[in-house]
């Protein structure tokens, strides 16, 4: 009786996942959808991103002014935010993530418009780039991290936090202020400055502050910036990630997941 | 010209000391008030810089509060508690603080013939930032938005609701018509807003007995008034530096305005009490005006928009005759346009005022025509540092006894802390000849301020 109930809510968690990643809902490839997609565009994203999608939209100067970021160059840009390789394309998910939970500080979540009006968005903006046709990004995989933080996994990932100089760009204790990043050193690919995160205020963090999201950015990097992928130095050591994970939770506060 | 030198002098060490100032506390921008709170933005994903707004911010204006291209008012940043869509309070909730911490007049003549013995002389001052602003907005639901603002002047012993309104958006289909009602601000959404300027109002000083202007105010010029000797219905003068008519700060009254045939072009007509009115209409009778704009706005970070008004009064405003006060219709037709590239934004109005049905007996001693032009760029000169200049002329009109034009152009340095937190040095200097007697408009020679800005 109890396994059946088990099977139940199992059924219905998942149903409830599967709901959230609105999958369902993708319209085809077709012109409609890419027409659809466009008028869409051109009223909510063209204000920054441009009609052209070249990342010169009128209000998009402002954001960044003399610094980083720009809004997104559809055309010829990588992308900072995926769930791929560096240096390879986003899924469609990370592209259907990012509109719809917005960039902190600079782009703003538009749940507001239906997920197949988020479908159709997408659709459109991947017209401009060819590649999107050739390739078919695959996410890495990403292992939960099971056990959870610990006292000496947070030790341990302060220790990996030392080694791979992330204190270099983020500051002894997180808050930015690095040698590299109080030196005005840091720059994007436009050779724009740009900050090194504040790893002490997680709502600043553009790829989401959960552990799943801090673990997908260390290991695909941000593509653009100066934050190198880490998912080769962390190959088969998923474990020693995850502690460093925990130890950059533990820098704003947080000890749990 | 001692005087003058000194307060050059004073100017240079003002900058000086402000550039120190900031120079010793950048830190990172991250501070956000009502709106940005909401959405988690920084305030220049919507301004150039506050109060500026840049093109993504204006069409979240037009929408009603509500993302462009989208009716997000029932979800976005909300809590559903049963039928209700609650916001926090504080996105619905914002502060500004401004004004001058130092101010500095200079006369060319001292307490002139008729002046208030006192009031105009040469002075420098200290004071504390005397404009306090609370305001009110969002979308109370899909296509239902809000706005109030309380504004608090110690200068001026006032305070009251500025403006309060409500927003019925996207009637009959996408920006085909939205609605505005209550106590607005008409040219909001004109390519030269009365509200958005960076140079901020700096009011005049009128004589309590005699209504006579002694010290000539710091003013958009194309907004306001631009005659002297005009009164409100209830027999008040009314100071040729307030903003009035279309661009008025705010009237009662209601308006549609959209963009029916896509974002390059819209429509704005509007119905208000009148002119001046306080709280009802105190003649029946109704002002009403209409509005196009033009737009161009898509791409390499430039966008530029033209756009026309015109303002027709009803017994809008009174003149002074033998026998008493008269009704005149109070009339202002104008143009306007911006161009915004990269950190440049340049902005400018014209405006041509007319009065009509000016009693015979009146229009020997009154001009029923005024004009006034307002250019304003403002362009960062570094990542924190925004330069703005206007230049303001008034063709006076109205009692010949007392009429003066002038022309002033402005010059501020603001230097942002953080996104919401500024400080500012600004200059204004009177490009018009002194003349001795009682002309306040050419009496004062040149201003100086410095003050702060802060929004939360």
């Amino acid at each position: 009786m109890h396994v059946t109930h088990l099977k139940y809510i199992t059924i219905l968690i998942v149903m409830g996942l599967c709901a959230s990643t609105a999958q369902a809902v993708k319209p085809p490839l077709n012109r409609d959808t890419l027409a659809e997609g466009r008028r869409i565009y051109e009223q909510a994203c063209a204000w920054c991103h441009g009609i052209g999608g070249e990342g010169d939209g009128p209000a998009g100067w402002f954001i960044g002014r003399y610094s980083s970021p720009r809004p997104r160059n559809f055309v010829k840009d990588g992308y900072k935010l995926r769930s791929t390789a560096s240096g390879e394309l986003p899924t469609d998910q990370d592209l259907f993530k990012v509109i719809t939970q917005g960039i902190p500080g600079v782009m703003p979540a538009y749940r507001s418009l239906n997920e197949q009006e988020r479908w159709q968005v997408i659709a459109y903006l991947k017209s401009w780039n060819p590649a999107f046709e050739e390739e078919q990004p695959v996410p890495l995989t990403f292992p939960s991290g099971a056990r959870g933080p610990t006292e000496a996994g947070i030790q341990n990932g302060r220790n990996l936090y030392v080694k791979y100089d992330c204190r270099v760009c983020h500051g002894d204790n997180g808050e930015g202020d690095g040698p590299e990043a109080t030196a005005g050193h840091l720059r994007d690919t436009y050779e724009l400055p740009i900050r090194a995160t504040k790893l002490t205020d997680p709502s600043s963090f553009k790829n989401g502050a959960s552990p799943q999201d801090m673990f997908r950015t260390l290991m695909t990097g941000m593509d653009g910036t100066p934050m190198p992928a880490y998912a080769n130095e962390f190959a088969g050591q998923e474990e020693a990630l995850w502690e460093l994970v925990w130890y950059l939770r533990s820098l704003s506060g947080h000890e749990g997941s | 010209m001692p005087s003058r030198h000194a307060a050059i002098r004073a100017a240079i060490t003002g900058l000086a000391l402000l550039s120190g100032i900031s120079a010793l506390s950048v830190q990172p921008a991250q501070a956000i008030p009502a709106f940005a709170r909401k959405y988690t933005l920084d305030c220049v994903a919507c301004h150039t810089a506050p109060p500026r707004l840049n093109t993504f911010g204006e069409r979240f204006l037009e929408n009603g509060y509500q993302l462009p291209g989208t009716e997000d008012g029932g979800t976005t940043g909300k809590k559903s508690l049963g039928d209700l869509n609650l916001d926090d309070f504080a996105n619905y909730t914002g502060v500004r603080l401004r004004g001058n911490v130092l101010r500095s007049h200079q006369f060319k003549q001292q307490n002139p013939p008729v002046a208030e013995r006192g009031m105009v002389h040469n002075n420098s001052e200290f004071g504390f930032p005397e404009i306090f602003s609370l305001f009110t907005a969002g979308s109370l639901t899909k296509n239902i938005g809000f706005f109030a603002e309380l504004e608090s002047n110690l200068e001026e012993s006032s305070t009251g609701i500025e403006r309060a309104f409500m927003t019925f958006n996207n009637l009959g289909g996408n920006n085909l018509a939205n609605i505005r009602v209550g106590r607005i601000d008409p040219s909001a959404t004109f390519s030269f807003s009365t509200l958005r300027q960076q140079l901020e109002f700096v009011g005049e000083s009128v004589h309590p007995s005699t209504n006579m202007v002694q010290r000539a105010g710091l003013f958009p010029l194309a907004a306001s008034a631009k005659f002297y000797g005009l009164r409100n219905r209830s027999g008040s003068v009314i100071s040729p530096y307030a903003p009035s008519l279309y661009n008025a700060v705010a009237e009662t009254g209601i308006e549609v305005r959209g963009r029916p045939f896509g974002d390059w072009f819209m429509y704005q007509i509007g119905m208000l009490n009148g002119a001046n009115e306080t709280f009802g209409d105190s003649n029946r009778g109704k002002d009403v005006y209409g509005a196009v704009r033009f737009d161009y706005a898509r791409t390499a970070h430039f966008s530029a928009s033209l756009s026309g008004f015109a303002y027709l009064g009803n017994s809008n405003a009174t003149v002074l005759t033998e026998t008493g006060q008269a009704d005149v219709n109070w009339h202002r037709y104008g143009i306007a346009a911006h161009v915004r590239y990269k950190m440049f934004d340049l902005y400018g109005m014209y405006t041509l005022d007319r009065i009509a049905h000016v009693p015979a007996a009146a229009l020997a001693s009154f001009d029923t025509s005024a004009s006034g032009l307002s250019l304003a760029l403002d362009t960062y000169v570094t990542n924190r540092t925004l330069l703005s200049l206007r230049y303001d002329h008034m063709d006076a009109g109205g009692d010949l006894s007392q009429r003066t034009s002038q022309s002033f152009a402005g010059f501020q340095l603001k230097q942002y802390l953080r996104s919401n937190v500024a400080l500012f040095a600004r200059t204004d200097l009177n490009l018009r000849r002194a003349e001795d007697g009682n002309a306040a408009a050419r009496n004062l020679r040149h201003a100086l301020f410095a003050g702060i800005d802060i929004a939360y």
